[in-house]
């Protein structure tokens, strides 16, 4: 029953969220034509040229109908067609896509499980050197906004240690293959991740670390010590079990704002992930490719975030019975 | 119900023998710079349950973790389980020990259990701990005999904490600490927060699992540390007052604390009002800790720390030994010419009770209480005061002895106004300038519920009324602040809602500054009331004597069933409505 409920709760969220994707860019400021061709369009744009685009474009349409033929081409997994790179747009984002989810995923997945880590340890020895040293570091590290933190990483391992590419995914033309592709990756991965991760540690580390000081003062602790369990039973099968719970919340919601980040960090790398592909489509006014990275984030955001209200009543008995 | 497990069989511990399994020697704890235990010296026994009482902030469950190495302060002294030290284990070996061999009950407060558990697997988990190499199945049956065992109802072994209540939560928890059958358990507060049935039903299964083991049971609940134990120790401020055997503990306190906290609980079977303890716990370091509340303090109690000592049945640490006698009449007997007034009377009052002597007309209630101020000569035996033969009464014995007569009328001077005859006891012991006595006697008459302003300070007795004058006789009593009051009849005269506050008043100078109270009357429904003992006299004989509870509930002696007799015909609450 809860499940069902969850699950319609999102559908309802999806389909409000796929009309936003349709009005906002229609209200941005601006000639999509203009911005196709920049200055240029004053002096090239001849009548035809216009009533040409306009036609390919559907932009003489009115926005109902322009409205209907979205959901439409939706329904056939039609993204439409870019303006800008005079290519489908779902061809344009599935060649982006792998990147910005490995940035993202690796990023997501590391933090979490790092934050969530130093939090234990820490939270369970609150006052400890451990505990001091960790807090320090993290509370100063706690607020860096992402491209501030990238532009540092780039100065300091791209620019002045020059132990790290500066740009891109892959060297360009190498044409490596097999496993020194791999290391390609990762050392154009390095930098990126590394902004991202240092960014988002604190976030969790903070919030496991105060709610394992909390669970630590419970009396469920004192039930388990006097079992006799071992302290690591105690921090990690007792405490953790429920320190989690609201870190799990914190880590759904920051999906949300690790997408938007990615924004921010592609561009900061110029990696060639949906981040970097949104900015360019938005200086391009490119309305359908701006609808489709949108559609795709808030289609990630929203699995993300129905993950997690899953596994909460999973993780928190207490939430599926009520 | 074949699965149900006879604990004697299964888990009763291995070796019982009457060695000590627990010696605590001068176990201190302190948190910071708060001492909360400052020197226990303990000794358990197998089968031999001790309770542990005393306020909340004693130092009780500190002392229960402290045995299981849990506390979180600085310990120090010698906790022996088994000829072990428990603060000099590692922590490898204390985690061996805990939940196996000492394991602990704790009280089913909220999140007493981990909220995200099932209560099966939080059990299983104490098992596991331990015995890690039993076979998968043979655990999973081992669990569920131990819940057969507590009771906990089968369609609740898979359920969250939050999906049961207080009682089965607190049936699980017994179970994580009985699922290890192990030596040593330590209940804390077991009952507590559990409404009756459920308190009742599970003493029966703490009784059931305590058999054959060591026993600890932490509760400020006195009725759960009689039902459960064998010996009790009270603590207060980190320190052991009293201990003894609970039956003789709880029936017949002997330190002041210990008689606070009994008077304090709320018992079926009293008739008395719940009294308390004065004042809070200060934790002083000079003196006795109890000083500051006792009523009976003297000045060695504020200088030095009473050792606890006695017969090994029952120790207290008491500068005076406990709560004293303050009246003491030995074998009275007095005679009006060849007629015998009273014969072999004897009778005690403590400090800060009340005693009711009950009797008809002409019993010789009011001739023993003369006796006892010097009015009348005794023929034969003593009288003693704080423990000393009264001889000739003198200032000093008028200044701790007052006396309200039952006829105000005679016993008022009729050429004395009000300020005259309330402040005459303060004149002759000479107390205070002649303001400061004015005072006094304009705040005693308030308290016994008289106006004290200029006009009625300047009447004459036969100005006023006769419950004006009883009360004024009352005020004058009061006006020294005796130890001791002999009130006879006191209130006869007055109309209920003024009996009632007076009664009030006095028995809150009991509980303040421990006044005793020799309280005759014939009245048993008020001597109920306001006594902790009753002394039936008939024909200038105590006929029966004991605890006025015993004795409304159990008379003995046919005299005093047929005076409770009279007073039960009387109630208005067994008179039935006419048609």
């Amino acid at each position: 029953m809860g499940k069902i409920k969850i699950l319609l709760t999102y559908l309802t969220a999806f389909l409000l969220i796929l009309t936003l994707c349709f009005i906002l860019p229609k209200m941005m400021a601006g000639d999509p034509l203009m911005a196709l061709y920049g200055d240029e369009a004053l002096v090239v744009m001849t009548p035809q040229l216009q009533a040409e685009l306009i036609e390919r474009f559907a932009l003489n349409k009115t926005l109902f109908e322009q409205f209907v033929a979205f959901w439409g081409a939706l329904a056939h997994g039609d993204l439409g067609e870019s303006y800008a790179y005079n290519a489908p747009v779902a061809e344009v984002i599935v060649k982006a896509l792998p990147w910005t989810l490995l940035l993202v995923g690796s990023a997501f997945i590391i933090s979490a499980l790092f934050g969530i880590l130093l939090g234990i340890e820490s939270g369970s020895r609150r006052g400890g050197r451990l505990d001091r040293s960790l807090l320090t570091c993290l509370m100063l590290l706690n607020g860096f906004p992402d491209f501030v933190m990238g532009i540092l990483l780039l100065l300091l391992f791209g620019v002045l240690l020059a132990i790290f590419p500066l740009a891109g995914a892959v060297t360009p033309y190498s044409g490596e293959t097999g496993f020194s592709l791999v290391i390609d990756i990762l050392h154009h991965l390095a930098l990126p991740l590394g902004t991202f991760i240092l960014v988002r540690i604190p976030g969790i580390y903070l919030l496991t670390r105060n709610s394992m000081v909390m669970q630590m003062e419970e009396s469920y602790i004192m039930t388990a010590r006097a079992k006799g369990c071992s302290e690591c039973k105690v921090r990690y099968h007792h405490s953790a079990r429920n320190s989690l719970l609201p870190v799990l919340t914190l880590i759904g919601t920051q999906m949300a704002s690790i997408i938007t980040g990615a924004l921010f960090v592609e561009r900061v790398f110029s990696y060639p992930g949906l981040g970097n592909l949104l900015y360019e489509s938005l200086l391009n006014r490119d309305y359908p490719m701006i609808q489709g990275i949108l559609l795709m984030m808030t289609l990630m955001v929203l699995v993300i975030n129905l993950l997690v209200d899953l596994l909460y009543t999973r993780f928190d008995p207490r939430v599926a019975h009520a | 119900m074949n699965a149900k497990v006879n604990f004697n069989q299964n888990m009763v511990a291995e070796h019982v023998t009457d060695q000590p399994v627990l010696q605590i020697r001068g176990l201190k704890v302190n948190y910071g710079e708060k001492s909360i235990l400052q020197g226990i010296d303990l000794e358990l026994t197998p089968d031999q349950p001790l309770a542990v009482i005393g306020e909340s902030g004693a130092g009780k469950t500190t002392l229960g973790l402290s045995i299981l190495g849990l506390s979180r302060g600085q310990v120090s002294g010698e906790i022996a389980f088994k000829n072990r030290d428990i603060l000099a284990l590692p922590l490898n070996e204390l985690q061996k020990l805990r939940g196996r061999e000492i394991a602990m009950v704790f009280q089913s407060m909220a999140n007493a259990l981990n909220p995200v558990l099932k209560v099966k697997d939080q059990v299983a988990e104490a098992a596991q701990v331990h015995k890690s190499f039993l076979p998968k199945k043979n655990m999973a049956q081992w669990v569920e005999d131990v819940l057969v065992s507590v009771e906990l109802d089968r369609d609740k072994w898979s359920a969250f904490p939050h999906q049961l209540s207080g009682g089965a939560k607190q049936r699980a928890l017994i179970a994580i600490a009985m699922v290890n059958s192990p030596d040593l358990l330590i209940l804390d507060e077991p009952t507590a927060l559990q409404d009756p049935l459920t308190t009742a039903t599970i003493i029966r299964l703490l009784k059931k699992s305590i058999q054959g083991r060591s026993a600890i049971i932490i509760t400020h609940d006195l009725s759960v540390a009689a039902q459960l134990s064998h010996w009790t120790a009270v603590l207060y401020e980190g320190r052991v007052i009293e201990y003894g055997r609970s039956r003789e503990l709880l029936q017949k306190p002997r330190h002041p604390y210990t008689r606070g906290l009994i008077r304090s609980f709320p018992d079926m079977m009293r008739g008395k009002d719940l009294q308390g303890i004065p004042g809070r716990s200060e934790w002083l370091q000079d003196g006795c800790s109890f000083q500051p509340r006792c009523t009976q303090s003297i000045s060695i109690c504020k200088d030095r720390q009473p050792i606890l000592q006695g017969d090994k049945r029952h120790l207290i640490a008491c500068h005076r030994g406990g709560v004293i006698p303050l009246l003491e009449c030995r074998n009275i007997s007095t005679s009006f010419g060849s007629t015998k007034v009273l014969q072999d009377v004897s009778c005690i009052l403590a400090e800060g009770e009340t005693l009711a002597l009950i009797g008809e007309s002409g019993s010789g209630k009011t001739t023993l209480a003369r006796t006892i101020m010097g009015l009348v000569h005794e023929d034969g035996g003593e009288i003693l005061l704080e423990g000393k033969t009264v001889g000739k009464r003198d200032k000093n014995f008028y200044n701790r002895v007052q006396m309200i007569c039952q006829n105000p009328m005679e016993s008022i001077n009729p050429g004395m106004n009000v300020l005259q005859a309330v402040g005459e006891p303060l004149a002759i012991q000479k107390i205070g300038r002649s303001a400061d006595r004015d005072d006094q006697v304009r705040k005693v008459l308030n308290a016994a519920e008289l106006p004290n302003n200029k006009i009625f300070l300047q009447s004459y007795p036969h100005h006023m009324s006769g419950g004006e004058a009883q009360r004024v006789a009352i005020a004058r009593a009061l006006a020294l602040e005796p130890r001791l009051l002999i009130a006879d009849e006191p209130t006869s005269a007055l109309d209920p809602s003024v009996q009632e506050k007076i009664i009030r008043y006095l028995l809150n100078l009991q509980e303040k500054k421990g006044l005793a109270l020799l309280f005759i009357s014939h009245d048993i429904a008020l001597a109920r009331k306001v006594s902790d003992r009753m002394a039936v006299i008939r024909n200038g004989r105590i006929v029966e004597t004991g605890q006025t509870s015993k004795i409304i509930t159990h008379p003995r002696h046919p005299y005093t069933r047929a005076l409770l007799e009279i007073a039960a015909a009387g109630s208005m609450c067994s008179m039935r409505l006419k048609s």
